[in-house]
């Protein structure tokens, strides 16, 4: 067990694509850090230069205090979880698990001792005879986790090890994963592009997009204060809510334009975003969080010139929340997620999703307001992307 | 059971009924002409039942002396191959029984070893165990090439990689006559170096090689297995190709991870998988040697295979019976016969896709 440190690591491939800028990225020993991004943007073949299966073209990478740069992947002391598993087919799940030990020239007695500790910790002594073919998608993933706890590595990595469970199975396994991590307590690295799964199991989630960290916080802070516009939009599900508006003032009474319609802020907005001041009468990206907007017929006290006025385009009851979505006559803005779909219709209208309390009783093309919780916006710079604070 | 079904099914054995027909017909009157006496054979009607039957054709195919009763022969055969059966047999079931199918092999070769010692054989013999000779080295060499250039082709994505398997392929596509001459002229000039440089003259005293006599490459086995090797080698490594693009890259880097070298990950993972693979090629390879006549005929004179030899026996230059005809191709078919029969669900399970996926 060990820190792993990425200082400055690049990778450019001999076609000449530079997958990965200046990575640099600290994992303290026992610490569970989520590398997130959207499909192509680097991530696993971060994760694969940690395993040594890819050159690392510049930088330096660091498993303790010995820097494997030029390690076999086979001496560098670190396990590591495939997506698809890639299980021995003609070998047993002992004979899997035990693999490791067996290369490693362990007494059999000790080795097959090992191998059901493994087994305990993953429940899988029943399964230990059996051919991993037979086994459900479940049951092949605790097997390439016990192949890799084993070995009691310095460091874990995990490349997507949950995408091609069923949704169900996720959940569970994504509980159990990071349980198992806690009580091992190895370092792991895990790659997804799940972001529920980098929320869910990360002590710290590393946001990465073609190539460049964007941003390494813990989830909550993540969640509340991302650094840009691509880390606001891709964390949270539904994702944020991005418009063009333009920040005005009037004499102590500061508001921001969407379109045809204004919202006061409050001055405590003001006063919590030091930086922001100095952008009166520009426009820039604002941003608030479906979970910020309520239909005002059901929070009657929220202030009048707080609201959005507009018509229901489409209601998604989900039970415990209601999904409103609807336009508003301003700018859409991109966030830069290549895996988000493409914004449906005008981008003069900005689509909107509100996540209601079930309480509310609009439908679709009814004429709503909607109570904005102002203090909740973020502000970024328009050309930038930067966040405004 | 419906009326339609019941007519498709009709209709589907008939068809497979008239194939089998087809393709065992003859031989089976090959096999019932070997036992006949040459009277039956001989006459004007056919005598399909009620004959009386001989090993007389099989005893002056393979044996110089002719009153040996064959009985004994069978049953030496019989015992041999009782052994070798037992030997694979407990190799399948035991957990580590490779020792056994070397038993196995050992028990065969011990066998064919002995058996000039006991009867009197004809040149024939000899002929079986060059066909022996030349299958075996040809499969291992073909299979060992075939393999690591499969692998490396299909794990190497860079153009160089697409020109060879382009050129492995057209050098298939040409026809097998074409390639004759040019080996012929190839080892006669080999030979002629060897022969002025002296080296045809060395004596091996440590290596004694036993069926050669000079150091020379026309007329040995060496020529023929070098020459099969090559036309052979397209296809091994086009076969193995595609066999290892459906091993996923993930589980050598897995075993890579775990701790074993690319040999080990090669040796102790991908082989394993490849059995399936390995069996069906080394099948297809082993017809192509055990079968091959051009070459043999050309590159090795008087170093026979049988198929050379059984042709020599219908050619007209021979004073030989259609009896005796008959009894060689049947003694040439069986062992590739069994063959076959024994490692079918093999070949089976590595022609058939994704046998190594999940």
């Amino acid at each position: 067990m060990a820190d792993v440190r990425l200082d400055k690591i690049n990778k450019i491939y001999p076609n000449g694509f530079h997958a990965v800028h200046d990575l640099s990225l600290e994992l303290t020993d026992g610490e569970f850090l989520v590398l997130v991004g959207p499909s192509g943007c680097g991530k696993s073949t971060a994760l694969r230069m940690i395993a040594g299966l890819e050159e690392i073209s510049g930088g330096d990478l660091y498993v303790g205090d010995r820097r494997v740069n030029d390690v076999q992947p086979r001496d560098r002391d670190i396990a590591m979880v495939f997506q698809n598993y890639a299980l021995y087919p003609q070998m047993s799940v002992r004979d899997n698990i035990g693999f490791p030990l067996r290369l490693k020239k362990v007494a059999t007695d000790s080795r097959l001792e090992q191998v059901d500790n493994a087994a305990g910790i993953l429940e899988l002594m029943e399964q230990l005879d059996k051919k991993p073919a037979t086994l459900s998608g479940g049951q092949r993933q605790r097997v390439a986790m016990g192949r890799a706890i084993v070995r009691r590595p310095s460091a874990f990595l995990m490349d997507e090890p949950l995408s091609n469970l069923d949704a169900k199975l996720r959940v569970q396994m994504r509980a159990e994963i990071a349980s198992i991590q806690r009580d091992l307590g190895v370092t792991t690295f895990y790659v997804t592009h799940d972001q529920v799964e980098a929320m869910t199991m990360g002590d710290r989630v590393a946001v990465i997009k073609d190539g460049y960290l964007q941003q390494v916080d813990d989830p909550e802070t993540l969640y509340a204060n991302p650094a840009n516009v691509f880390v606001a939009a891709f964390i949270g599900s539904p994702s944020m809510n991005l418009v063009e508006g333009t920040l005005t003032q009037d004499g102590d009474q500061w508001s921001v334009e969407l379109g045809d319609q204004t919202l006061r802020l409050d001055e405590s907005v003001l006063a919590n975003r030091p930086a922001l001041a100095a952008h009166v009468n520009e426009r820039l990206v604002v941003g608030f969080r479906p979970e910020d907007l309520e239909d005002a017929a059901v929070r009657s006290d929220h202030p009048a010139d707080q609201r959005l006025r507009t018509t229901v385009d489409v209601r998604e009851a989900l039970g415990a929340e209601t999904l409103i979505h609807f336009g508003i006559n301003a700018p859409a803005v991109d966030s830069g997620d290549p895996d988000a779909l493409d914004e449906l219709g005008d981008s003069a209208v900005a689509r909107i999703t509100g996540r209601f309390s079930p309480r509310t009783q609009a439908r679709v093309g009814d004429a709503i307001e909607v109570a904005v919780d102002c203090s909740a916006m973020h502000f970024f710079d328009r050309s930038s992307h930067l966040a405004i604070t | 059971m419906n009326e339609q079904t019941l007519r498709s099914r009709i209709g589907v054995h008939g068809t497979l009924l008239i194939l089998v027909v087809w393709s065992v017909v003859p031989f089976l009157w090959a096999f019932q002409t070997s036992i006949k006496f040459t009277r039956d054979v001989a006459s004007k009607t056919p005598v399909l039942w009620g004959y009386e039957t001989t090993a007389s054709a099989y005893n002056s195919f393979w044996m110089k002396d002719d009153d040996i009763q064959m009985w004994n022969v069978a049953a030496y055969i019989a015992v041999i191959a009782a052994v070798a059966a037992f030997f694979g047999w407990s190799g399948r079931r035991l957990e580590n029984g490779r020792a056994f199918f070397f038993a196995a092999a050992g028990v065969i070769a011990l066998g064919l070893w002995q058996f000039p010692n006991i009867w009197r054989a004809e040149d024939e013999y000899d002929f079986l165990i060059n066909s022996i000779i030349v299958t075996v080295l040809t499969m291992l060499i073909s299979l060992s090439i075939g393999l690591l250039a499969g692998y490396g082709l299909a794990r190497y994505t860079g153009i160089s990689g697409a020109v060879i398997l382009i050129i492995a392929l057209g050098f298939r596509a040409l026809p097998r006559s074409a390639f004759v001459l040019p080996y012929f002229f190839g080892a006669t000039r080999i030979d002629q170096w060897l022969e002025d440089r002296g080296i045809a003259e060395w004596d091996f005293p440590l290596i004694d090689v036993p069926f050669i006599d000079e150091f020379g490459v026309l007329d040995s086995k060496i020529a023929i297995v070098m020459a099969l090797v090559a036309v052979n080698q397209p296809f091994t490594i086009w076969m193995f190709r595609s066999f290892f693009m459906d091993v996923p890259k993930e589980i050598e880097e897995a075993a890579m991870m775990d701790g074993a070298t690319r040999i080990q990950a090669f040796r102790k993972v991908i082989i394993p998988i490849m059995w399936p693979a390995i069996i069906a090629t080394g099948l297809f390879t082993l017809l192509l040697a055990y079968n091959e006549y051009l070459f043999v005929r050309v590159l090795a004179p008087t170093e026979w295979t049988l198929p050379v030899a059984i042709v020599s026996l219908t050619g007209g230059e021979s004073s030989r019976t259609i009896t005796e005809g008959a009894a060689a191709s049947v003694s040439i078919t069986l062992p590739i016969v069994i063959v076959i029969i024994l490692f079918q669900k093999h070949l089976v399970k590595g022609l058939g896709a994704g046998a190594v996926k999940g």
